[in-house]
């Protein structure tokens, strides 16, 4: 059961940092130093509250030192008449290109761990053999 | 070493929201997360729902508050099941605690499972509940601007419900103001309003879910 917090973005963090540890089994057990996050304006996540929460719950816990990179992603629209994708800028869904009304949805709702910096596997047992 | 991924965050809570929309499309069931404020009347606006609908019809509630069991209570007089979701401290249902609460339940056999979230604008917003709609209650005491100051909810709706308009004359609250709000952050949204006091409204709203079934 994952932890559960009032603090909607504490929630969030602590599912990250499962996410961090799922992928770092699939990856041998390597230790993650930095971890990348994708956050869309649409997603209901506040970057910077993310930040706080994540750094809360690391100290301390044996995911520490994890640094975390989060990068946010505009809005954005797709125009149904020139195909172009768009960002948008105070609430106008309109094409920015072709001016015509007919967009769909493309981006801006990303909650996503886009990368993870892993230590070299085995680093740390080698050294210990030699010695 | 730098291992790029693409992983979502919520894919727990998102893989188990597939397994119940599979369920419920198998059932052809009409699953409906309904959001809004505290307070803007989800609950009411399920009493006079279920009030309408006749005994013998499949409808099903799960309602989820931080504390208490009070709104099940009230739901539970019309003689559909009813079940009380307590997140004691969560914001927001999710997946999982939808799926727990199911157990024991033919949900199949059911024609529309309304999920009453817990009253808040933003985090019920993240989590795919297996819902096949989605929708959002403003009433007409709150501002014509929440639209623009909770995009991410309003973005993510099918429909939006501005409940209390038996209100309108008494506050200052411009309905063609908030409609816009809200079809500029969500041009495709619909738009239902409805008084859960004196009832106005309410046959649209019946109308729009029976069309879903």
């Amino acid at each position: 059961m994952p932890l559960q917090y009032g603090l909607h973005e504490m929630s969030i963090a602590a599912a990250v940092l499962d996410a961090v540890r799922a992928e770092t089994r699939l990856h041998g057990g390597a230790r993650a130093t930095r971890a990348g996050l994708r956050i869309g304006e649409l997603s209901g996540v506040e970057p910077e509250s993310l930040r706080f929460c994540l750094e809360s719950l690391v100290a301390g816990d044996d995911l520490e030192p994890l640094a975390f990179d989060i990068e946010t992603r505009p809005w954005t629209r797709r125009c149904l008449d020139c195909g172009a994708e768009f960002r948008v800028v105070e609430y106008n869904t309109a094409c920015s290109g072709c001016g015509s009304a007919h967009t769909e949805a493309a981006g801006g709702d990303e909650m996503e761990l886009s990368y993870l910096e892993l230590e070299e596997p085995g680093c740390a047992s080698r050294s210990n053999e030699k010695s | 070493m730098r291992v790029p991924l693409e992983r979502k965050v919520l894919n727990e809570n998102d893989r188990i929201a597939a397994g119940l929309r599979e369920r419920f499309q198998r059932g052809g069931v009409f699953c409906l997360n309904l959001i809004s404020s505290p307070g803007s009347g989800k609950t009411a606006l399920l009493e006079r729902t279920l009030e309408g609908f006749d005994a013998s019809r499949r409808m099903a509630v799960l309602t989820g508050d931080i504390q208490t069991d009070n709104d099940a209570r009230r739901l539970a007089r019309f003689g559909f099941p009813v079940r009380q979701i307590t997140t004691g401290g969560a914001c927001h249902l999710d997946a999982r605690m939808v799926e727990r609460a199911l157990e024991g339940w033919r949900v199949e056999e059911l024609e529309i499972l309304f999920l009453e979230n817990v009253g808040n604008l933003v985090c019920p917003t993240s989590y795919d509940l297996g819902e096949e709609a989605r929708a959002v209650l403003l009433s007409v005491t709150e501002g014509e601007d929440k639209p623009l100051k909770y995009p991410a909810t309003f973005h993510h709706a099918d429909l939006m419900v501005l409940n209390k308009i038996d209100l309108l004359p008494y506050v200052p609250f411009q309905a063609a103001l908030a409609c816009e709000n809200a079809r500029r952050v969500q041009p495709e949204i619909e738009i239902l309003e409805v008084s859960c006091t004196s009832g106005q409204g309410l046959d649209g709203w019946r109308a729009w879910l029976e069309a879903r079934l």
